[in-house]
């Protein structure tokens, strides 16, 4: 068993040698940036949240009736005369389904590239890591409804289905929560790790219940919110027309004025968001544009890693079954 | 600083435009998409200071450039700080110009140009000179302004008005140019003379007919200050037309031909023509239809063979002063020419033969050949002959008798049928040496021709010039001795003189060195020979081109048969004798002109010009083209004119200064440097916009 890369390093100093966005977007080829950006996490390993009887043994246990005979040591029985059952770590392959935004607003982007582009990018990321680990990606893109479905699969070409899912262009409009993960929960009947990229330009109530119910269905669930520069900063200086790139509305603003007011109330939002987030357990992570994806990657890994050891201890202690 | 032009100031609201575009432009170009604007609420526009201040460089310059093209349109100057001389109105210089011509005649037209002359004389104030002229083909002074002056102020009116009244229009043509021109000249010498007049003026009371002569305005400079004013007199009749005679010699088969003219407001284009002699109508009457404006010809109608003159008679307009013109049948001019050979005339192997064949009777020319019957005859036929051809040899008596008649001043011609000429071409020429040679060859051609001499000038021309197709089979050789008075008019092939001219006292001979006989050569039959012999007879005087029509005011000159005596001229009950050679000049009315010497006369027509009968008025525009400077018919008041003059001294200085160049320069400058501010500005928006 490979060993897992040094997740552990200190994130700053790796980023110096991370690729620039924007270098990176400069990319054309989806399949080829997510490459660049796995490199590096090549030996990078996961721990299935399942524990089985299957290829790895554990440990042994003494037999109470009740239990399958089938994991019964005949061997060990035959030596000691004492049943012992046999206890394997089951390394089925990680489930992941990717939750990929590809509402209106997403197409926005101050940095040469659009906030959809980065998150294009990072499930593309993600999805080239995880099947180079041998796991099994799907891809669920939605704007207010759900637009492609791809089932988690590890097979030859699923891959490249997945990375032309991704190449469509955004054809959405308005971000809607409730509906696309109302229907994600309906599509993902197995258990397994689900990926929600989006810039959660929406109202939170709708999200605090959706990601409540896909938690509760047992998913693990982590969260990346990509926002613009422009977005957190809000560094307008003239007086004009903003256009609402969902809905189209024109307004007038000054946004000197209003800048004040703008910060304050994304940070309630965002708040709200983390506040829910914390509540449900969903792993949250603020990426904005310009950030490289590898730190995404570092967090999706740390937080992975952590997540495999809590699963392990969790196994450790839980009740026999 | 002054304006020009100052209504074109207004051009600068135009600054309006700049900014309201400016403002709709950027209303209509800032837009910025942003992801959600769910977190912001409308603000109501509200204009920074700071985009204000972006702005308004760009803008200012907009405007600038606006205002400058504006200011620079509406030409400014800088005042001179002395004030333009202020004209008086007390020492004004006006020459009344009248015009007699004789479309003055129409009804009315002179009494109304006689009532506005003497409105002047009125209304001249004492200080003023006013000077009359009156003019048709010449100009005529009739007061001038010494004479105006030197009368007392309270009768000079009175004065000129009689002075006036003694005038009526005559029947001259009108030569307008001329008029104008020397009233300008006359006013210049009063100013040359010292005095310095406040305002000069011609004032120019006519008919201002079309057919008014303005040459002479073209390229006249006038003098600096002379104003025409036009005063122009109507005819209560439109319609008019008016006829002429051109040519009387051309007449055919009894009916001259006639040009008719009819004036371009005539009302009727149909008008009857019919002969009248002894007022009494005779021969037939014609319609003719002449459309209003237009010159048309016609042949008019027979005029009886016994009338030696008449008056053709134009009928159908409302103007008669020229609806008469007159004719005189022109005298065909008898000439004799004394051929002094033997041969009879129908012997197509002589020259005589051909000779008379060359010079057919015309109306206006009888030509007749008369040879010598007996020598006592001789000097008789020289006597009454105009021009002699010489085919043979003379004998002595003949030749001095010829000799004193070429000496006279007469001409001949010997032709040189024979070597054994010699003899009469030596003592005529007074040349004893003279030696005629036969010469040899197949046949000589012309090569050498004087184009220069009058008798070959009209061959000139390289269409006519061709006289290499005449063959000369025989032609006799000579030299001319260095001391004789000849000249060489054309040579043979082999150098030897063909034709030649020698002075004998007053007269001149010409040698012809060969015949135009068959057997001599080919020139008899040539299309050269009939040309070349009536040049002949032309350049020895023989005969005249007289003309019988004449127009008021032309001279006629004296007939050419009348000799040395004098010439009696009557016409229109008057008599005058004038000694031969003198030309008549006082043909002052239309009329016969009857001019009787040694006791025959020869009759000639005077008519009015055809162009006086052109009575429409021309516009005062055809004047102004050719530089007359015109002022308008309303008398300006004393302030109008000190503003007129003001205006023009403005007009002057600001032609001077040329302030608007350096404003359209500085407009340019400007722009330019808008265009570099306004392409910064749009390069920082669009970095904008990619940044947004």
């Amino acid at each position: 068993m490979p060993s897992p890369p040094s997740i552990t390093s200190s994130p700053g100093r790796r980023e110096e040698t991370f690729a620039d966005p924007k270098a990176l977007m400069a990319i054309r080829n989806l399949e080829l940036r997510a490459r660049v950006v796995v490199e590096g996490f090549w030996n990078g390993l996961h721990r299935s949240p399942y524990h089985g009887f299957s290829v790895e043994f554990t440990e042994y246990r003494q037999y109470s009736p009740g239990d399958d005979t089938r994991y019964l040591d005949w061997r060990l029985y035959a030596r000691s005369d004492r049943y012992y059952l046999k206890k394997f770590e089951d390394e089925t392959n990680l489930r992941c389904h990717l939750l990929l935004d590809q509402s209106r607003s997403m197409s926005y982007g101050s940095a040469g590239y659009s906030k959809a582009d980065y998150a294009r990018t990072l499930a593309a990321t993600l999805a080239w890591f995880l099947n180079s680990q041998g796991d099994a990606a799907g891809l669920i893109t939605f704007d207010e409804r759900v637009r492609d479905y791809l089932p988690a699969r590890h097979r030859h070409g699923h891959l490249r289905q997945l990375m032309l899912a991704l190449e469509q262009p955004n054809g959405g409009k308005e971000t809607a929560l409730a509906e696309p993960f109302r229907r994600a929960a309906e599509l993902i009947r197995k258990r397994g790790l689900i990926v929600l990229i989006s810039d959660l330009l929406a109202p939170v109530d709708a999200l605090e219940s959706e990601l409540g119910r896909l938690a509760a269905a047992g998913h693990e669930i982590i969260l990346f919110q990509i926002l613009d520069p422009n977005e957190i900063a809000f560094e307008f200086h003239q007086a004009t027309l903003f256009q609402d790139a969902e809905t189209e509305r024109e307004v007038y603003l000054d946004p000197e004025a209003l800048r004040p007011e703008y910060l304050r109330r994304l940070n309630e939002h965002n708040q709200q968001i983390e506040n829910a987030c914390r509540k449900l357990g969903v792993a949250f992570h603020r990426l904005v544009t310009t950030q490289p994806l590898e730190t995404a990657l570092l967090d999706f890994l740390r937080r992975r890693n952590s997540r495999s050891k809590r699963v392990w201890r969790q196994n450790q202690f839980a009740p026999s079954p | 600083m002054n304006f020009l032009v100052p209504w074109f100031l207004l051009g600068a609201a135009a600054i309006a435009g700049p900014v309201l575009f400016h403002l709709i432009r950027r209303a209509a170009r800032e837009r910025i998409p942003f992801s959600s604007i769910m977190f912001l609420r409308p603000t109501p526009p509200k204009m920074t200071r700071r985009r204000k201040l972006e702005h308004f460089w760009l803008l200012l310059l907009r405007c600038l450039c606006l205002l400058l093209l504006a200011f620079a349109f509406a030409r400014p100057f800088f005042a001179s700080k002395t004030p333009p001389p202020v004209a008086t109105t007390s020492d004004h210089q006006t020459i009344l110009l009248v015009d007699t011509s004789a479309s003055m005649k129409r009804a009315g037209v002179w009494e109304n140009a006689v009532s506005l002359a003497e409105n002047y004389f009125a209304n001249a104030a004492p200080g003023d000179q006013i000077a009359l002229m009156t003019f048709d083909r010449q100009p005529r002074a009739v007061v001038n302004f010494s004479e105006w002056s030197s009368w007392p102020v309270n009768e000079r009116a009175a004065l000129a008005r009689e002075r006036l009244a003694a005038i009526s229009p005559g029947w001259m043509g009108t030569r307008l140019g001329l008029a104008l021109t020397s009233a300008a000249e006359q006013l210049l010498a009063e100013s040359d003379n010292g005095k310095t007049p406040g305002r000069r003026e011609i004032v120019f009371i006519s008919d201002m007919q079309e057919g008014a002569k303005l040459d002479g305005l073209q390229g006249y400079e006038w003098p600096r200050g002379v104003r025409v004013k036009l005063e122009p007199v109507k005819s209560k009749r439109a319609t008019n037309a008016g006829l002429e005679i051109p040519n009387a010699a051309a007449i055919s088969d009894g009916a001259p031909r006639i040009r008719v003219a009819s004036a371009r407001d005539s009302q009727t284009e149909k008008f009857r023509v019919n002969w009248i002699s002894e007022n009494r109508n005779v021969g037939d009457s014609m319609e003719i239809y002449v459309p209003p404006g237009q010159v048309r010809t016609f042949t008019a109608p027979k005029i009886p063979a016994s009338l030696t003159q008449a008056q053709l008679q134009l009928s159908g307009d409302s103007e008669t002063f020229d609806n008469i013109a007159w004719f005189a049948r022109p005298e065909a001019s008898r000439v004799t020419i004394a051929y002094l050979g033997s041969e009879p005339a129908d012997d197509p192997s002589g020259l005589r033969f051909y000779l008379q064949r060359v010079f057919p009777d015309t109306p206006g020319r009888q030509v007749r050949l008369v040879s010598p019957t007996n020598t006592s005859d001789f000097s008789g036929l020289l006597k009454k002959s105009a021009f002699a051809v010489i085919p043979k040899n003379l004998s002595a008596e003949e030749i001095a008798a010829v000799r004193d008649w070429l000496a006279q001043g007469k001409s001949a011609l010997i032709v040189l049928t024979s070597a054994a000429m010699s003899q009469t071409l030596g003592r005529l020429a007074g040349l004893p040496d003279i030696q005629l040679t036969e010469a040899d060859g197949n046949y000589a051609l012309l090569g050498n021709i004087d184009f220069t001499h009058p008798l070959f000038a009209p061959f000139a021309d390289p269409r006519f010039s061709d006289f290499t197709a005449i063959h000369f089979w025989k032609h006799r050789r000579w030299e001319i001795p260095a001391a004789a008075n000849a000249k060489v008019l054309a040579k043979f092939d082999d150098d030897s003189p063909a034709l030649a001219e020698l002075k004998i006292g007053k007269g001149r001979l010409l040698a012809l060195a060969s015949g135009w006989n068959p057997a001599d050569s080919q020139l008899a039959v040539s299309s050269k020979f009939p040309p070349l012999m009536q040049t002949v007879l032309d350049w020895s005087g023989a005969t005249s081109t007289a003309r019988f029509q004449f127009s008021t005011g032309d001279s006629i000159p004296s007939p050419a048969l009348a000799g040395n005596g004098s010439v009696e001229w009557r016409a229109n009950g008057k008599t005058e004798t004038l000694p031969a050679g003198a030309a008549f000049t006082k043909t002052e009315t239309p009329g016969i002109y009857v001019a009787t010497f040694g006791g025959s006369e020869q009759r000639f027509a005077v008519n009015l010009p055809l162009d006086e009968s052109r009575v429409a008025p021309f516009s005062p525009d055809d004047l102004a083209r050719l530089g007359v400077p015109l002022q308008s018919a309303p008398e300006l008041s004393a302030a109008q004119i000190r503003e007129r003059e003001t205006r023009l001294q403005n007009a002057d200085l600001e032609n001077r200064q040329k302030l608007w160049r350096w404003l359209i320069a500085a407009a340019l400058a400007i722009t330019f440097g808008e265009i570099l501010l306004s392409g910064r500005i749009s390069r920082r928006a669009e970095k904008i916009e990619v940044a947004a």
